[in-house]
């Protein structure tokens, strides 16, 4: 409980400085931030006292119609502290700091996010697609994106010399 | 004549090869026999599941998950049901939970005895692949006598589990139980105990601690760094505070290390199987759950420790019968950030011992 409170204070403290907004959703905090103060935010979560948000779990997009969200779930190996972190992205230009350099495992989040929504993460080392093809067109998880008809699906894709 | 230079050799390994676990391909630079580069590509087995979990009901994306880790499908299904309870409030019945804890710990047990069998086959070892897949199979007739199936078995349902098991089902389990240890020391004798299997996974791969959790590696390959941590003891789901079990937790960070430790978690997982036999009470093994699921507006993220790690689910729900988005946090395919890394400098035999203690299965990775 007193972890809790430890989090809790730090984290409103921590929202105060980059504008984002704090919330409860099942026992979690969700901060909420624009895209620009993603860095900032997330370097001080993993560096917060006595219970520091030093691992993430999760990094994935969310398509809410009018903007896009990224969403990071952090916690720590050692201690039973949890924190969402959502940064708010722009529909029209979706792009937002990669966070690889703060950990290295965000690296095939980060494109994968990138192959399914189309966020551009700025300082990404090998920002290309993982599940979907090269010449792909579209990004499928997005709400306005059409599945194509049967006929179109089948028509059998070209190979690219030297592929 | 001059001395040629040597020149970069770039070898494409799968998708259709033995050793790659499944669609998993990789290109390999090499010079000589030295490897300097590694680029996975992945995507060869996508099914887009996130996709096809928009356009379908909370109830008809439970199959679905038996494909993701298909050899510990239980627990697939198990992350999902939970996490759709929790979003809902829905309280199991005790004996729903009891029966979920048995059939996860066999899945784990079935899924690291193929891991087992892999390894040894990757390391040429015929004979230990047959001993693990035989006593696998026991595990398999326990979940068609449930289920009705072997593999992708559906057996949970949101509020509950799908049927109760015979009554044959009780004698099998308990007889199963009683001969691990025959079984762990055969394992332990014709694989671990073999020295080439040894020299061949021995100080070979080292993933260190602070690269492990920077990489936000978890699981086994986690443990096998000397981080003490798993989700069933970190923050306890279902009724995982109740049983009294180990973590096993290794030092080496190597190859071997990472096998070994499922044998670890195998002795653990027997242990809690026989405390839940034990105390299961008696009881209906279905909640009363609507029969249209509309949890409400909200978004949950939940997680379970998978035999290859930690397996999440975001689910955002906007108040109507089908989810907003489903989120998978597959295990595996964030453990695989560590081959490229992990892998540069060694042999190309050294990278299939490598991704075999991975343990990838690529209905996982690619989703």
């Amino acid at each position: 409980m007193e972890n809790n409170e430890l989090l809790k204070r730090q984290v409103e403290e921590l929202a105060s400085r980059v504008n984002g907004e704090v919330e409860e959703s099942f026992g979690v905090l969700v901060l909420t931030v624009k895209a620009p103060y993603i860095t900032e935010t997330l370097t001080a979560a993993k560096q917060f006292a006595e219970v520091p948000c030093d691992f993430l779990h999760d990094l994935c997009g969310l398509d809410r119609v009018e903007h896009f969200e990224v969403v990071y779930q952090l916690s720590s190996l050692r201690g039973p502290q949890k924190l969402r972190v959502k940064a708010l992205l722009n529909r029209e230009n979706p792009v937002v700091d990669s966070v690889t350099r703060i950990w290295q495992g965000a690296n095939y989040l980060e494109r994968e996010a990138y192959d399914m929504f189309g966020i551009i993460f700025k300082g990404h080392p090998n920002l290309k697609r993982i599940y979907m093809w090269d010449d792909f067109e579209g990004y499928p998880l997005r709400k306005d994106y059409v599945t194509e008809p049967i006929e179109v699906r089948n028509i059998v894709r070209q190979r690219i010399e030297g592929e | 004549m001059s001395i040629k230079e040597t020149e970069e050799l770039i070898l494409n390994m799968g998708p259709q090869h033995p050793s790659m676990h499944g669609l998993f391909r990789m290109v390999v630079h090499l010079e000589g026999e030295t490897i300097t580069k590694i680029e996975p590509k992945l995507g060869y087995l996508h099914r887009g599941m996130e996709k096809l979990a928009e356009s379908r009901t909370y109830a008809q994306f439970i199959p679905y998950t038996d494909r993701l880790d298909y050899l510990a499908s239980p627990h697939n299904n198990w992350a999902y049901v939970q996490t759709v309870e929790k979003l809902m409030g829905v309280e199991i019945p005790e004996r729903a939970e009891y029966l979920r804890v048995i059939f996860g710990e066999l899945a784990r047990i079935a899924s690291h005895q193929v891991m087992i069998a892999s390894t040894a086959l990757d390391m040429a070892g015929w004979s230990a692949w047959s001993y693990a897949f035989r006593d696998r199979e026991r595990i398999c007739d326990m979940y068609e006598m449930t289920a009705g199936s072997r593999l992708t078995v559906n057996i949970m349902r949101i509020g509950g589990m799908s049927a109760e098991p015979p009554e044959e089902f009780w004698p099998a389990l308990k007889s199963f139980l009683d001969d691990t240890p025959e079984m762990l020391e055969e394992y332990y004798g014709i694989f671990f105990g073999n020295e080439i299997a040894l020299g061949r996974l021995k100080n070979v791969g080292i993933l260190s601690k602070e690269m492990a959790e920077n990489l936000s590696i978890t699981g086994p390959v986690l443990r096998a760094s000397g981080v003490d941590y798993d989700v069933r003891k970190a923050e306890p789901y279902s009724i995982y505070d109740r049983f009294d079990f180990k973590v096993p937790v290794r030092t080496g960070c190597d190859s071997y290390d990472r096998t070994i430790i499922r044998m670890d978690e195998i002795v653990e997982s027997i242990k809690i199987i026989k405390q839940a036999v034990r105390d299961i009470p008696e009881g209906p093994v279905m909640a009363k759950v609507p029969k249209v699921i509309k949890p409400p507006a909200g978004e949950v993220y939940h997680r379970v420790e998978n035999p290859k790690g930690e397996l999440g689910f975001y689910i955002v729900s906007d108040g109507t019968t089908k989810p907003s988005r489903v989120r998978i946090r597959p295990a595996t395919f964030i453990n695989l950030q560590m081959l490229p890394i992990v892998a540069l400098g060694w042999k190309i035999q050294d990278v299939v011992a490598i991704f075999a203690t991975l343990d990838a299965v690529l209905g996982e990775v690619d989703k």
